[in-house]
């Protein structure tokens, strides 16, 4: 049977992205930002997923204002990395795993969380930058990726206990997946940050850090967090943390913290990183 | 149940915010479709060579046009623009989200940059216009 084994939480910043594809990592600005995934790094190649399942907000890429699904899953046997504006990243494609991705879709219609189901999507930066920041620059992908891409932009996005119970289904279907998978739940995004108005530039450590706290100590307090105060006290961009709650919900009750890494700024952004096993 | 009619008042109490809602999204249709038409380099050559005559190709209103002729961020989302549609314009300029951000903070680039090193801006007094707090 397939099995959910770990979560991980990052930052999707472009900037960080275009940091590693413009080779600028070993720069004084960049530096501490990447030192922080490095222990990932490691423990990733230990662990080895089969499947990633990555969920993401897209950034008006491969979604317009025609269609705007709350909850889309990716279904196909691969995607694209999307052109934003300058050109696709220079990554690898992304390979999917349909089989899983119809699992996972099927299983949570059935438990009462109708999916949208996505066959043909390019992917931005919410998807690939934390593959790159996982797992570095490599020829391939090592891994699975089922997209699952979640509406931030407009309003209102899912309530945070939506995107929980979504990820407690997920966590179902996964189980009942009658292959033998590692499987990997990763909620990206976040964390403060605000990239409009004169309010911008907003950034609020002492938010984050006790979001990263919660997450173990009092995740009940994120599940019922309302999308007012990720705005207020997170900046307007803030409200992507309601993806990780995805991730922690998939996860269970009792997870236990395996590393944590925060940093001021990447471009506008506050990064912030975590590493979570199931219990 | 929440009451969208209170949920959506919060939303404009934020200080120097324009939440995306359903209002500005369907003022700002064509403003943000234009806006994706820039991911196909055939149509941001086409928009480099002559801005005001590919705007006509989408039924803006002369203030959106306008908005996006100067650049005006804050503008084009008072206009119902999206800052990741907007993107899409910026990017074509070669430009940064940083570089085009700071534009909207009335500082200039290096100081919004030196603001952000310093730990960003905090929102300490930002959060409501209602209670001045």
């Amino acid at each position: 049977m397939a099995k959910l084994t770990a979560g991980i939480a990052t930052s999707h910043v472009p900037a960080i992205g275009a940091a590693m594809d413009l080779g600028k990592t070993e720069e004084d600005y960049w530096k501490p930002v990447f030192e922080g995934y490095k222990w990932t790094r490691e423990w990733q190649k230990e662990q080895a997923p089969d499947v990633v399942i990555l969920v993401f907000n897209d950034h008006a890429s491969a979604f317009d204002m025609n269609i705007i699904p709350t909850f889309a899953i990716g279904c196909a046997e691969e995607f694209q990395p999307a052109d934003e504006g300058w050109g696709p990243r220079p990554v690898p494609k992304v390979e999917g795993h349909p089989d899983l991705a119809w699992h996972i879709a099927q299983s949570c219609i059935l438990d009462e969380i109708d999916m949208t189901i996505i066959n043909q999507m390019d992917v931005d930066h919410g998807l690939t930058v934390p593959l790159s920041l996982i797992y570095d620059q490599p020829k391939a992908w090592p891994v699975k990726v089922i997209p699952l891409a979640v509406n931030v932009v407009t309003y209102p996005p899912p309530t945070g206990n939506r995107c929980w119970v979504l990820g407690e289904a997920i966590a179902r279907a996964v189980e009942s997946f009658p292959e033998d998978l590692n499987v990997q739940i990763w909620g990206t995004g976040g964390m403060s940050h605000q990239l409009q108005g004169p309010r911008a530039g907003l950034i609020n450590a002492e938010f984050d850090q006790a979001f990263l706290d919660d997450l173990t100590a009092n995740p009940e307090r994120l599940r019922y967090l309302q999308h007012k105060e990720y705005l207020v006290e997170s900046g307007s961009e803030g409200i992507e943390m309601v993806m990780w709650l995805i991730m922690r919900g998939a996860l269970g009750k009792n997870v236990r913290e395996l590393h944590r890494h925060y940093h001021v700024p990447a471009s506008n952004t506050a990064v912030g990183h975590i590493v979570l096993e199931k219990e | 149940m929440t009451d969208i009619h209170e949920y959506l008042e919060e939303l404009e109490d934020i200080p120097g915010t324009r939440v995306f809602t359903a209002a500005r999204a369907r003022k700002g249709y064509w403003l943000n479709q234009f806006c994706m038409s820039l991911m196909k380099e055939e149509n941001r050559e086409a928009f480099r060579k002559d801005e005001a005559a590919y705007l006509e190709k989408f039924p803006m209103t002369a203030e959106q046009n306008q908005a996006v002729l100067d650049r005006d961020y804050n503008r084009a989302l008072d206009l119902g623009g999206n800052i990741y549609f907007l993107a899409k314009l910026f990017s074509c300029d070669g430009k940064s989200f940083v570089q085009a951000v700071s534009t909207m903070t009335g500082v200039s680039v290096e100081e919004y940059q030196a603001m952000m090193l310093a730990g960003g801006r905090s929102p300490e007094g930002l959060r409501s216009k209602k209670g001045g707090y």
